[in-house]
């Protein structure tokens, strides 16, 4: 019970991270980035070149970090010009189409040139107890990493002018214009940190198992059912989604099996949403 | 300080408001009334960057500010309350009102003449923006406006919702900051509360100024006293 909970607590707050930055860019500026999960992946590919390079851990993954973020700018600068200038419903749509294109070449490139190659920080040394249940290091330290990022996250968007600024985009964009606030140059801020937290996703999971080139869709799309339960633009909703689908998670594949584990946690985020549509801590339209 | 001459604006292609001319010297309070519809929004949204002019040109002491976009208005010195107030309803008071500072933090006296004026905003500080009556909301957002310490203050419809009283007192409020030199632009429905807050007038008609003069002019003016005071 108490391994299942801890577990769950591990895997949602892995959950939590990989909805905050989908969650974010879609709250702030209605771009819905389905190439979220392949920022992921090339960031942990620029570490495992870094790597091979003969670039120790710590500088590597400084590097990838790097990279997520010059992906969320590349993508502002470039591909989302377009998208800027529609609103709504349209915005959403062609964000959608066109970030969707970005991930099937960037999928298709990897996939094509490094089939084999996946990012490995796999953390050794004996398992350390947590009331009398057994962790592995990789995983608490990928926990405690995910932990201090919300605190950040937390700090800057509760204590920090800039962001505040973000967040009133989010409440009211109309407002936030009407003293003195860009909304676009908050959309760019947050789609480098967007990136940035992609890459912190592909870094701290490789903690525990493999990032491949593979993974970049899965990615997304668990990041994409998170963001939803917790509410598409709420940071804390994306933490607690992750928290609580974490725990289904673990204990519908130790009570009735992991091949069951992914409808169940598919259904657990219908029931959300059919009960509350806005998501868990969401803001209705 | 804020001159209009000709400005077209309006939506789809479609113009709303037609070659409209209106000045402001410093310290006046001018408003402008008419009834809905007639435009009044939409030269708004237009002179403070919120929509693009078809044609026309709106100089901001001298600088020809057409086109620009309202955020970059706001810091020359036009601070804004739309009658929508778009407040940031899930941050507190104390937000929104540090948020009207913009990119600086909030200036200690402008935030003392701003709770002076509204102590009731003092008294919600950690309110969220969003749970506070239609008053107090419209209290935060002339209050946020103020925290950019703006030479000109434009407020569309000012007291849409509020009670005789409160409106009342809304205008009380702009009386004080008048008194500290502040301009003033509103647009009314109320129309007596705004005439007898204004130095000058315009009346908008379906996009377009049809009469202008001094309050006191309108107010005896017999087509104005007929649609707008209610006078048969």
């Amino acid at each position: 019970m108490t391994a299942n909970i801890l577990d769950g607590i591990v895997l949602g707050l892995q959950f939590g991270l990989l909805a905050a930055g989908l969650t974010l860019v879609y709250g702030l500026g209605g771009v819905l980035n389905l190439a979220y999960g392949q920022m992921a992946v090339v960031s942990a590919m620029v570490v495992v070149f870094a790597m091979d390079a003969g670039a120790s851990a710590f500088p590597a993954v400084l590097l990838g970090l790097v990279a997520g973020g010059l992906f969320g700018l590349l993508l502002d600068l470039t591909i989302l010009r377009p998208v800027y200038r529609l609103q709504g419903e349209a915005r959403v749509l062609l964000s959608l189409l066109l970030t969707l294109g970005v991930a099937l070449i960037v999928d298709g490139f990897l996939n094509w040139r490094y089939p084999l190659k996946a990012l490995n920080l796999f953390i050794g040394g004996g398992a350390i107890d947590i009331l009398g249940v057994p962790m592995r290091r990789g995983s608490l330290l990928a926990s405690a990493i995910t932990l201090v990022t919300f605190a950040a996250l937390f700090v800057f968007f509760r204590f920090t002018i800039l962001g505040r600024a973000v967040r009133s985009v989010i409440e009211d964009e109309e407002g936030a214009k009407l003293v003195g606030i860009d909304p676009h140059r908050m959309l760019r801020l947050i789609l480098v940190l967007s990136g940035v937290l992609a890459a912190l996703v592909a870094i701290t999971r490789s903690m525990a198992v493999p990032v491949d080139v593979q993974a970049g869709f899965s990615i997304t799309v668990f990041a994409l059912i998170v963001a939803v339960v917790g509410g598409l633009g709420s940071v804390p909703g994306a933490l607690l989604a992750g928290l609580i689908l974490g725990i289904v998670n673990v204990f519908a594949a130790s009570y009735i099996g992991t091949f069951l584990s992914l409808i169940i946690l598919l259904a657990a985020a219908a029931v959300t949403i059919l009960i509350r549509p806005a998501g868990l801590l969401g803001v209705k339209e | 300080m804020l001159e209009v001459s000709g400005l077209a604006a309006g939506y789809g292609g479609s113009d709303v408001v037609k070659d409209v001319d209106f000045h402001i010297d410093p310290g006046e309070a001018v408003m402008i009334i008419g009834s809905n519809g007639a435009g009044k929004t939409t030269l708004f949204r237009t002179v403070i960057g919120l929509l693009a002019p078809s044609a026309g040109e709106v100089r901001f002491e001298g600088e020809d500010i057409a086109g620009m976009p309202a955020q970059r208005i706001v810091r020359l010195g036009i601070s804004f309350v739309p009658a929508e107030r778009h407040l940031f309803p899930r941050m507190t008071v104390q937000e929104n009102l540090s948020l009207g500072a913009y990119p600086g933090r909030p200036d200690p006296v402008t935030m003392k003449l701003v709770i002076e004026l509204f102590p009731r905003l003092d008294e919600r500080r950690r309110q969220r923006a969003g749970t506070m009556s239609g008053g107090e909301q419209q209290m935060l957002a002339v209050g946020r406006a103020l925290m950019a310490n703006p030479r000109l203050l434009v407020l569309d419809e000012p007291t849409t919702g509020l009670a005789p009283k409160l409106a009342a007192e809304a205008y009380e409020a702009l009386g004080v900051l008048r008194e500290r030199g502040l301009t003033v632009l509103v647009a009314e429905q109320q129309v007596p509360l705004a005439m007898a807050f204004t130095d000058r007038g315009y009346v908008l008609e379906n996009g377009r100024i049809t009469t202008e003069g001094t309050s006191a002019e309108l107010a005896k003016d017999p087509e104005v006293r007929r649609a707008y005071l209610g006078v048969t």
